[in-house]
């Protein structure tokens, strides 16, 4: 009963932000895999192959000259390890997008009304607002992690092709690359660290959604801002009187950065000095080491801590949305 | 019976403002119990209490339940039509029906595809794209189709013609409602349901002003074409209300709160019984002044 209610919430929500959602991230894939696509066919086409080609901070000089298998080899291997990179606009899409969709999904309901007839239905708050996460934390990031593994396979394809046309064969090595197929693994394996860091974000912005009478945008960005500038500014009268300064500041940084920044994906690596590691590793481990350092960041207590304060701030939204009286 | 709700001391304040003002009232299962009163007078604020929507002091059980702690299994017996609630604007209609066949175990959705057959309403139509009058269409096809032992109608029928209207009151009756359910309906319309109504409730200021069966009623209240004659005699018996009607004086007396007898009431003119209308009007005369 409870997971078939669920799960017409979740198609609910989706029907309502199907533009965001799907439609959206769907527009930009297909004009990613059009214009870079196109750049790569245009680009060959009219120079032939470049003298030499850097992708991730690896050249490979003299391919002009005498493609040599070592040299493919290695072309293939960077390009089925790192071809993920070229998704990377639909995820900075899917922020804007998870984003929004947070602030509205409390509040519109209550601005048309219709929360009222949601209200008249058997479906608990609880159940509402757990609906709403679960599309914000996993749905949304699921959908872009499909397409945006779609757009990069579709990119690799064309220029494979491409460069087969101009007598650079990668295909065998290509698809022969366990990290072509290991790649969207890794992808879908940093969505639990991705879960765990953006629940305070999430938790903030539905339970802004669920109190604001009007602009939660406002509230949701001028509450944190406006508490870091008093913050600052307690710390600077406490450096004039006592001549040093509270060091409360990095404190509130970090309670900005976790609230609103925390939907960003590959935010983590911000918080721990963790540096990211992408490392030019010309066996193509990048991805991997971004796995495992991701995870690594879950180490540490305060993650696990902020991630409890998010589970706080979602039972606090969908208390509010109990009782919210709305005349 | 057993009763469906039973309120004591119900009492909401909004601030400073009182909207509910420690109201007690029982409604028995299988009434259609017509709530009235002006705007502003609490009715949709009791309703929203009942329906576990505000928070409110007194006590108050709704099939047993409170419905300020037990409002999700509250609302697997009871459904509602809230007066400003509207479907939101993205809905289609058969994803509504879909959505609420999913969630709401007592939907019929044959039930609800027949009553929307009857309408202009097609399946793949967006509410953003219907009139006023087929959002509520749609809206009172879901809620009919729900077998609920307890049903609150909030205006259901306001922004419909007066063909829908009476269309929908019929089908309420003869499809909808049976010896286990309950309806209470809340209307400015009064005339349109003062037939189907078994139960009555004038609320005023937050306060009860009448709560009676249609039968009481019946028996309780008189109107009298008082002939010209007789008008100081009819005076000398405290009517609740007069008016003219075609040079005739029409007055309206309450039996039971002055000890009037029908064969008193007789003798000064054509006696019959009050509409609801008239009676909501002398009950709550200067709610508006």
């Amino acid at each position: 009963m409870n997971t078939v209610t669920m799960k017409w919430l979740l198609r609910r929500e989706f029907w309502e932000y199907k533009g965001s959602m799907f439609w959206a991230p769907l527009a930009v894939a297909a004009l990613l895999v059009l214009f870079v696509g196109g750049t790569v066919i245009y680009g060959l086409a009219m120079h032939n192959l470049p003298s030499h080609v850097t992708i991730n901070g690896q050249t490979l000089n003299g391919i002009k000259v005498g493609v040599t298998l070592e040299a493919t080899r290695r072309i293939a291997q960077l390009g089925s390890s790192v071809y993920l990179g070229a998704s990377l606009p639909l995820f900075a899409l899917l922020t804007a997008v998870i984003f929004s969709y947070c602030l509205g999904a409390l509040h519109d309901e209550r601005r048309d009304r219709s929360i009222l007839f949601w209200k008249s239905l058997p479906v608990s708050d609880g159940m509402t607002v757990l609906s709403k996460a679960i599309t914000a934390l996993l749905v949304a990031p699921l959908i872009t992690i499909v397409l945006g593994t779609v757009a990069s396979l579709l990119l690799l394809l064309i220029s494979c092709v491409t460069l087969s046309l101009g007598g650079v064969h990668l295909f065998g090595y290509v698809l022969s690359s366990p990290d072509l197929y290991l790649s969207p693994l890794r992808l879908l394996a940093l969505l639990p660290v991705y879960v765990v860091w953006a629940l305070p974000a999430v938790g903030w912005l539905l339970l802004v959604s669920s109190w604001a009478r009007a602009k939660p945008l406002i509230w949701a960005v001028g509450v944190p801002l406006i508490g870091l500038l008093l913050v600052k500014w307690i710390s600077l009268a406490a450096a004039n009187v006592n001549g040093e300064p509270l060091g409360l500041m990095p404190y509130a940084q970090d309670v900005v950065a976790r609230l609103l920044g925390g939907i960003v994906p590959g935010i983590w690596f911000t918080f721990d000095g963790v540096p990211p590691a992408v490392r030019n590793d010309p066996n193509g481990a990048a991805m991997d080491g971004l796995v495992s350092s991701s995870y690594a960041t879950l180490a540490h207590a305060d993650a696990w801590l902020w991630a409890l304060i998010g589970a706080a701030m979602l039972y606090a939204a969908m208390r509010l949305r109990r009782f919210r009286d709305e005349g | 019976m057993s009763s469906v709700i039973t309120a004591k001391g119900i009492t909401k304040r909004y601030g400073k403002r009182v909207a509910v003002d420690g109201i007690d009232f029982d409604i028995p299962a299988g009434r259609i119990v017509g709530l009235i009163g002006p705007n502003g007078s609490g009715k949709t604020t009791t309703l929203k209490a009942a329906l576990g929507l505000i928070p409110f002091e007194g006590s108050l059980s709704v099939l047993g339940f409170d419905p300020r702690t037990q409002r999700d299994d509250l609302m697997q017996d009871v459904c509602f039509i809230a007066d400003v609630a509207i479907l939101p604007r993205w809905l289609r209609v058969k994803d509504a029906i879909d959505f609420v066949a999913g969630v709401h175990p007592r939907f019929n959705r044959e039930k609800a595809e027949r009553y929307i057959a009857a309408t202009s309403l097609r399946p793949a139509m967006k509410v953003k794209e219907m009139s006023k009058g087929m959002i509520v269409q749609l809206h009172l096809a879901l809620v009919m189709a729900i077998d609920a032992k307890l049903l609150v109608l909030d205006e259901p029928t306001l922004g419909l013609d007066i063909l829908y209207r009476k269309q929908f009151y019929q089908n309420l009756l003869e499809d909808y409602f049976d010896e286990h359910k309950t309806i209470v309906i809340t209307t400015h319309q009064v005339e349109e349901v003062e037939h189907i109504l078994t139960d009555l409730m004038f609320i005023r200021e937050g306060r009860i002003v009448l709560a009676a069966s249609m039968e009481e009623i019946g028996e309780r209240y008189i109107e009298v074409m008082v002939s010209h004659d007789k008008l100081s005699a009819a005076n000398a018996l405290q009517p609740i209300d007069r008016r003219t009607v075609f040079g005739k004086s029409v007055m309206l007396f309450d039996a039971a709160s002055n000890g009037i007898s029908r064969q008193q009431l007789a003798a000064l003119g054509e006696t019959r019984n009050p509409s609801v209308a008239d009676l909501f009007v002398a009950t709550m005369k200067g709610s508006y002044a």
